[in-house]
């Protein structure tokens, strides 16, 4: 379907109704009608960001208002006045969306809708993230019920994209095709990743929580370590060895993870089979729901669940939940398709005959190409610079890969995508078809292609520019590798670099060979841009080992450091020794000797352009640092339960100014069961959605107990919700302007309520941790 | 000119729209001059709309080369289909300039003389020392709202809109008359450009 040829139709939502999915259909009118709310100043501001965060909604540099231009600080009036979207967040401020692409997997159809997104809300640009996800930037709030409509319609969704939820699940971009593989993890990752979106059990959690997938231990594409899951496909003999056949299954990791602390995942189980993996990963987010830290963010990933409990204990945690899970048919009804994600190649499997060949070819095979197990098909990396590509390049792409493979790609987390199941006697055309669209450089996963964080360009947590130092070190690298210089040497070739614009490290440079992130110094009185150099990291064995900082230097002579590096170590390498070894042999106070004259600042007077960052002319101010989205604002479930009956009174107040009486007392009812069944969440987690049973509970635990009972008005607003149960239906006006009243009163209480007991949890952690 | 409202929006209800003036052949600065060039924009607020940011996209193939991003419209030194030139695409009209148009004439007469005062300002920037030029009478209209189903009235309609535009403009300086031609695939976006 083109979403342009569709027939006519006055807005997205009437023109793709029959293509949008009903689960996110409902989503997205959720969302729609919270922006209204929010509008009409009906919705409180840290549940909003979150509420928006959780769609894939992300703030941007200077969308609190302001900017510094390097002397000062200047106020961007934006017509919105004070209409915000989180706190110190401008509504019309332009923001990022993030766009899930589970395992990086996208078809031409995708492909073609993202490339037109991206010219009619964002800037032509699509980028590709090092969670194989596609951002784009610089959109309005407004815009986003479109944006999202017309993703669902290609059956891609940005819920859960962002906030304290479970992220875009990755993995290896060359599942199913790797040489080293067992088998292909793509189905299980598919699964997972539908199982878990929108779970009861994944929506309370403190902060966000990260799945990858990856096919072997050894290789560093699903990069399993550092992830809260990881989990690493297996096969053992069935049985535990006691019949001839073998078994599926995965070694399953917990607890890894980047940021400014980083941690080596631990291993939760040697080996689950494919049928105990559902339930294992529902298991560990019961377990981080309940017990994971809320109120200190910097704390709160499963990483220091895992390191505070121990992995014994929380092994034990997750048994127990195990234990009482209640059995749910989707743990293994999707093993009965796992098809649902093969990719079958549409050209035949020729070999490459010798003869003529297009200028650069060769370089190009030598980098981007790779075997297939399937004899005859080799995998094409597309190299993009930063991540990111035109909306004419995704169409390009589109359709190239339509000729060549059905229409199949994977973006990667080196912010690369990937086209398999190439027949190799289709590489020169390929190639011919790349170069035009401007998408054939070589060098893919090597030393140029430098991975990077969004950075100061629209991040507000950047410190440095990680993308104007990427976009530099591309071009000396290149330029060195044409002029013969010191990096074109073999021994660096496939060195990796990452570069992060602060100790978060979303562009992962702890795994990289050498990493960056950005750091300010003072000298002369100002502030001046530099990275810290990170040494010792491993890419490879899924992401192995974590590198430290050695030295922070300038930004503006980073590209000398990397020279200087990767010239020790052409100079003093040993035979066959990695770069990981020589640096621990060498030994850091070396490397940071090496360095130590860039170190030096001259006076700002002498030399103004290292007072300033990669192409970014301003003189350097840390000034527009603002408050990050990373951790997400922590609304527990309880309070998103309780928005959604606020949302549910809202839409009745609607219809009762319609003068639909019967629909807005219907509405003011089911509000006060859902602010009821959100309190009931508190202690128990699988409460149903029947009046009958919310009632009940809500009668034991919170109106015997007398938890709810307003401390003046006593059990007042607990009866209205069994006063309305007891009889639901009405046609009157008046009463249902009452109801809506009693509503709206019954869920201040629940809130009253919830603020008692979050209290009492402060003074008493444990009641509700055991 | 009507609103359809089965059709998406009507002619005057189409705020998307964009255009493209190309440099002039001998124009001679690459995309990343522009970097500093717009920054001095924001900070100087050279134009009366709202400006926020940058965006540095030279690195890519074709692509919209540097960006200025206001909350109105996005200037770009663009360099799609490897033709330099400055791109004004319009997303909203809250500018107090903008207030009061109604019509697609005025709708088109307020984008030509905000891509030209670009254009002007450009090429009077000390720092390009007037390497880039425009060729006013080599211009493109885009479409950029794809829900804008347009049958063949209102792309007539659109087309003569433009003419009319363009007349009323001061592209002309005698040369003549300009004419459209419609370019690009079925799938691209609705793009008129001067034969
Ligand atoms: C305290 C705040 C933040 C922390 C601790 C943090 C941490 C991380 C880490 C560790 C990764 C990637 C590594 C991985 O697990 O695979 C990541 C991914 C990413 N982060 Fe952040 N981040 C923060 C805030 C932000 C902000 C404010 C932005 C800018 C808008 C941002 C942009 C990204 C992007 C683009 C990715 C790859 C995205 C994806 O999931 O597809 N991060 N973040
Ligand atoms: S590493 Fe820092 S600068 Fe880069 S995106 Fe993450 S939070 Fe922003």
């Amino acid at each position: 379907m083109s979403q342009q040829t569709a027939n006519g139709t006055a807005s997205w939502k009437a023109r793709l109704e029959r293509w949008i999915p009903p689960h996110l259909d409902e989503q997205i009118e959720i969302y729609e009608t919270q922006l209204e709310q929010k509008r009409q100043g009906k919705i409180d501001d840290k549940v909003f960001a979150e509420t928006r965060l959780r769609r894939g909604v992300y703030g941007q540099r200077y969308d609190n208002g302001q900017r510094h231009d390097g002397t000062a600080s200047r106020a961007l009036e934006y017509p919105c006045g004070d209409l915000t979207k989180g706190p110190n967040t401008v509504w019309d401020a332009p923001g990022m969306l993030r766009i899930k692409i589970p395992f990086g997997a996208m078809n031409g159809e995708q492909m073609e809708v993202l490339a037109d997104l991206a010219e009619e809300y964002s800037d032509g640009i699509a980028h590709v993230t090092t969670r194989q996800d596609i951002q784009l930037h610089f959109i309005h709030i407004d815009d986003t019920p479109d944006l999202m409509r017309r993703l669902a319609a290609v059956d891609i969704t940005t819920q859960e994209a962002c906030g304290n939820s479970v992220r875009n699940v990755t993995a290896c971009p060359m599942a199913g095709v790797c040489r080293d593989e067992p088998f292909d993890v793509s189905p299980y990752a598919h699964a997972l990743t539908h199982f878990l979106l929108g779970h009861k059990d994944a929506q309370d959690f403190g902060r966000k929580f990260k799945i990858a997938f990856s096919g072997c231990e050894q290789h560093a594409c699903g990069l399993a370590n550092m992830h809260d899951l990881g989990v690493v496909a297996q096969v053992r003999k069935a049985g535990n060895g006691t019949s001839s056949g073998t078994e599926r299954g995965f070694r399953v990791y917990v607890g890894g993870g980047l940021g400014a602390v980083p941690h080596q995942a631990k291993v939760l189980r040697e080996f689950v089979r494919e049928d105990e993996l559902l339930p294992l990963a529902q298991a560990v987010c019961r377990v981080f729901g309940r017990l994971g830290e809320k109120r200190n963010r910097a704390r709160a990933r499963v990483k220091f669940l895992v390191a505070k409990l121990g992995i014994e204990e929380f092994t034990r945690l997750v048994d127990e939940e195990l234990a009482v899970l209640p059995a749910d048919d989707r743990w293994t009804a999707y093993l009965d398709d796992l098809s649902v994600t093969d990719e079958a190649p549409t050209r035949p499997a020729a070999t490459l005959e010798p003869g003529p060949r297009p200028e650069g070819f060769a370089e190009w095979l030598g980098s981007n190409v790779q075997r297939q197990r399937q004899p005859g098909y080799v995998t094409v990396a597309v190299n993009l610079p930063l991540g990111d590509l035109t909306s004419t390049q995704l169409r390009d792409l589109a359709d190239t890969a339509r000729r060549y493979n059905g229409g199949l790609v994977r973006n990667t987390v080196e912010q690369n995508i990937v086209l398999r199941n190439i027949g190799e006697a289709d590489l020169p055309a390929l190639y011919v078809e790349l170069r035009a669209a401007g998408l054939g450089a070589p060098g893919a996963s090597s030393l140029v292609d430098v991975t990077a964080c969004p950075g100061t360009d629209t991040c507000k947590l950047g410190i440095s520019a990680s993308r104007g130092l990427a976009g530099e070190l591309r071009k000396r690298i290149a330029t060195s590798i044409r002029t013969t210089g010191v990096l074109a040497d073999e021994a660096v070739k496939d060195l990796r670099i990452k570069v992060s614009g602060c100790f978060n490290s979303c562009g992962q440079h702890h795994v990289a060979d050498i990493g960056f992130y950005g750091v300010s110094r003072k000298s002369d009185g100002r502030t001046v841009p530099h990275f810290q150099v990170i040494l010792g990291g491993q890419w490879t064995e899924n992401a192995g080992s974590y590198g430290l900082a050695v030295v922070a230097v300038p930004a503006k002579r980073i590209p000398e450091a990397v020279e200087r590096i990767a010239g020790l170590y052409v100079a003093e390498r040993e035979k066959g020794e990695t770069f990981q070894s020589f640096i621990a042999r060498v030994g850091k106070a070396r490397v940071r000797q090496l360095l130590d004259d860039l170190t030096k600042l001259p006076m700002y007077l002498e030399d103004r352009n290292l007072y300033s960052d990669w192409g970014d002319p301003r003189e350097y101010t840390i000034g527009d640092l603002g408050v990050g989205e990373c951790a997400g604002e922590v609304v527990t479930a309880v309070e998103f339960g309780l928005s959604a009956a606020e949302r549910e009174v809202f839409q009745g107040l609607l219809e009762l100014d319609r003068g639909e009486a019967e629909g807005a007392a219907a509405k003011a009812y089911t509000a006060m069961l859902q602010a009821a069944r959100a309190l009931i969440t508190t202690e128990n987690i699988d409460i149903g959605t029947a009046p009958q049973e919310i009632v009940d509970e809500f009668r034991t635990r919170f109106y015997d107990s007398e938890l709810f009972f307003d401390p003046y008005a006593g059990a007042k607003f607990a009866n209205y919700l069994f006063r309305v149960h007891g009889d639901p239906e009405t046609a009157s006006g008046e009463e249902a302007h009452r109801r809506i009243e009693e509503a709206q009163l019954f869920i201040e209480a629940a809130h009253a309520c919830n603020q008692r007991i979050s209290q009492a949890q402060v003074a008493d952690p444990l009641r509700r941790a055991v | 000119m009507s609103t359809a409202s089965t059709s998406g929006p009507g002619l005057d209800d189409l705020v998307k729209l964009e255009l493209k003036v190309l440099a002039k052949d001998e124009s001679a600065a690459a995309a990343e001059e522009f970097i500093p060039v717009f920054h001095r924009w924001i900070t100087e607020r050279v134009l009366p709309e709202l400006l926020i940011d940058v965006a540095d996209y030279s690195h890519v193939h074709e692509g919209p080369g540097v960006l200025l991003v206001g909350h109105d419209a996005i200037y770009a030194y663009d360099q799609s289909r490897g033709e330099p030139g400055l791109l004004y695409s319009r997303r909203r009209e809250t500018a107090p300039e903008s207030a009061g148009i109604a019509t697609l004439d005025q709708r088109l007469d307020s984008l030509l003389r905000c891509a030209f005062r670009a254009c002007d300002q450009i090429e009077a920037e000390p720092q390009l020392a007037g390497r880039v030029t425009f060729d006013r009478r080599r211009i493109e209209l885009r479409v950029n709202d794809r829900l804008f189903a347009a049958d063949d009235d209102m792309v007539a309609a659109l087309e003569s809109a433009f003419s009319r535009a363009l007349a009323a403009s001061d592209i002309g300086n005698g040369d003549g008359p300009v004419t459209l031609e419609r370019i690009g695939e079925a799938r691209e976006r609705l793009t008129f450009r001067t034969a």
